[in-house]
């Protein structure tokens, strides 16, 4: 029964990385101030983001500088890029074997397969974000954001090259086969190594609070957020029900992280890798439609890039919001998706980091961008009389000017897309949750972050993307803090595997056996 | 003092490293190291891990790695052969439930003597096994 579910879910998936993988919602509710209790938790929510602003938000460079943890995030992308010599371009055609398989091997630790690996962080990765993300990035900073997004996918590459890697090298494999992965190992377990046993364990235990508190922003709160803008953009009658969604919602995702309905879970495993091949299929259908306007688009892209008209913060400020909803979508240097690719099956730490670097490049070289181009090329972001849209409704409302009915597709995508991507969330912010105070208490976490899905159907979009943002980019500080001072390793490990895989010692024995024979 | 002796003692096992300290005066209180039974409760594989999302790791492989792992870590540790249960589920309830099902006539357990949050979340398993449990608990401290 179960096997040929999966077979068909593997080719989906397989579809979904040639063409792309998710997105959309909306924005939401921005409407009438909410009174009662509503009001109150949205007034908690408020309070809660501007003292995280004064932390992590002051700006380097005076009132037009760039904000503290946005800078970090460049920064790092920057570095990694540089000090493992364009690891995201020299490693790229061989991440794309490593993940056809040509390097498996059975007799590795670990649970699941490169490909497998892949996917399942493609499930958190690829988010709502992927389409509403992109429309608040042009809304915000002009099309040029999106050409920032795509330089911050580019170089995110290497910082989740670096992150994964460590995941991989410093992962625990428990008594019952599964693995423990992620920062918060190879911050502990590396560090230690290193002689920094303390701060290791510090920047560990850190980076726990930060994910478990995050996940129910990134993970959580903003796509239950946009998957009601959604839903609601497409049955009016239900914007003034968010409650009721909200309360459904947190059932759905109960259903499924609390056991029980698994198949909910498999369904959408299913229906996810789908959608997102039919939204990357109405993207280029839209580029087609439009075909002789497509250069024109990307021209305006570029140009804005670096000379935006009206952008609060001029180029600086364009350059600060693509970084930002880049790292939103990819995750590159928030440390998450290292969590998911400790689990694959490889006794070699770089070949998984190599995997990891094809994330950020599907999700926003290739998604966002297409996103990007439909929206700038449909114009619609520049229509006086659509200038309240935002997020999900401001992509509905572009894909709408060329395919009529396009936005019930992304209302039905965007709920399944927010769906896995909480699945998966709510993964990462267990695990730090179990690694901060034991397995056995999850089930409280977990009645945090349903609680968590309610409130993000309620609260408008302001203050929960802001809080998004912030803790989100708050996992960066530990995480890459402990990838600096790692880096020396991560290189000499690069340097060692590239080594060995240009001897050709790493090719599995039949094509080793075959060359021989051919030699003779 | 034979007359004093245990015929079934439970000890859990969470293969922390003071989980193992209860085999120790475990055996002291028994005739026979037959009477010592051991049990591992695993929590439920989240649907989003890779392994549950890929089906690659059934509930049946799990407990038997656990249970390989339970035989040779024992072995290491001068043990011998001990019979472990592994079961999947809450601590608390597959705990006790197991105890009565095996007519345990005591459980031991470590107190894991945490402080703070920790003690607040985790403590109460061994306080919810003394309240529930059937049979008398020996908390080591």
């Amino acid at each position: 029964m179960k096997k040929p579910m999966f077979r068909l879910k593997h080719y989906l998936y397989a579809f979904a990385f040639l063409l792309i993988f998710l997105p959309q919602v909306a924005f939401a509710q921005e409407d009438a101030a909410p009174v009662g209790f509503l009001g109150s938790i949205e007034a908690g929510v408020q309070s809660v983001v501007d003292v995280l602003n004064l932390i992590f938000y002051f700006k380097i460079g005076g009132e037009n500088g760039m904000p503290f943890i946005v800078l970090w995030l460049v920064v790092g992308a920057i570095f990694f890029t540089f000090r493992l010599k364009f690891i995201n371009v020299r490693a790229f055609k061989h991440a794309i074997d490593v993940v056809r398989g040509k390097y498996d091997s059975d007799e590795d630790e670990g649970d699941v397969s490169h490909f497998q690996a892949l996917a399942a962080a493609l499930s958190g990765t690829v988010g709502i974000g992927n389409i509403a993300g992109v429309a608040i990035a042009i809304r915000l900073g002009g099309p040029g954001a999106a050409f920032w997004m795509t330089m911050a996918g580019f170089l995110g590459m290497s910082s989740k090259f670096a992150e994964c890697t460590l995941g991989q090298k410093y992962r625990v494999i428990k008594p019952d086969g599964t693995v423990g992965g992620g920062p918060m190992y190879y911050l502990s377990r590396g560090l230690s190594a290193m002689g920094l046993a303390p701060v290791g364990k510090a920047l560990a235990v850190i980076f726990a609070v930060f994910c478990a508190i995050g996940s129910l922003g990134i993970g959580n709160m903003f796509q239950a957020n946009q998957a009601f803008a959604a839903v609601s953009n497409v049955l009016p009658f239900l914007s003034s029900l968010s409650w009721l969604f909200g309360i459904v919602l947190a059932l759905v995702v109960g259903l499924v992280i609390l056991g029980g309905i698994e198949r909910i879970g498999a369904v959408a495993g299913v229906l996810v890798p789908a959608m997102a091949v039919i939204y990357a299929l109405a993207c280029l259908w839209v580029m087609l439609v439009k075909l002789p306007e497509v250069p024109g688009a990307i021209g305006t892209i570029i140009a804005t890039a670096f000379n935006p008209e009206a952008v609060a913060g001029g180029a600086v400020g364009a350059i600060v919001i693509g970084f930002q909803r880049a790292a939103f979508s990819n995750e590159a240097g928030l440390g998450s998706a290292a969590i998911a690719h400790s689990a694959a099956k490889t006794d070699e730490p770089v070949r998984e980091g190599i995997v990891a670097l094809l994330e950020p490049f599907i999700d926003t070289m290739f998604i966002c961008n297409l996103t990007a181009i439909v929206i700038v090329l449909t114009g619609v972001y520049a229509d006086p009389t659509a200038a309240d849209l935002n997020g999900a409704q401001l992509s509905a409302a572009s894909f709408e000017t060329v395919i009529g009915w396009f936005p019930y597709v992304i209302a039905v995508a965007g709920f399944l897309f927010a769906l896995s991507t909480m699945i998966s969330w709510s993964y990462y912010g267990q695990q730090s949750w179990a690694y901060l105070f034991g397995d056995g208490t999850v089930n409280i976490y977990k009645g945090i972050f349903l609680f968590c899905v309610f409130v993000g159907s309620v609260v408008n979009l302001g203050p929960i993307l802001d809080f998004s943002d912030i803790m989100a980019l708050a996992m960066s500080l530990p995480n890459l803090l402990g990838c600096f001072l790692m880096s020396g390793l991560i290189a000499r490990e690069l340097a060692s595997y590239m080594a060995r895989l240009k001897s050709g010692e790493m090719l599995p024995e039949p094509q080793l056996a075959q060359e021989t024979v051919l030699r003779r | 003092m034979s007359w004093l002796k245990r015929k079934s003692v439970l000890i859990p096992i969470d293969f922390s490293e003071l989980s193992y300290q209860a085999l120790g005066p475990a055996k002291e209180l028994v005739e026979d190291v037959s009477a010592l039974k051991l049990i591992h409760v695993l929590s439920p594989l989240h649907p989003a891990d890779p392994a549950a999302m890929w089906d690659t790791l059934s509930d049946d492989d799990r407990k038997q790695k656990v249970k390989a792992f339970t035989h040779d870590k024992l072995g290491e540790m001068g043990h011998g052969e001990l019979p472990i249960e592994v079961v999947i589920g809450d601590p608390t309830s597959k705990i006790v439930d197991y105890a009565q099902e095996i007519d345990a006539d005591l459980i031991v357990m470590p107190s894991h003597g945490r402080k703070g949050v920790k003690r607040f979340l985790i403590g109460s398993i061994a306080e919810q096994v003394v309240r529930l449990s059937h049979c008398p608990v020996l908390i080591l401290k």
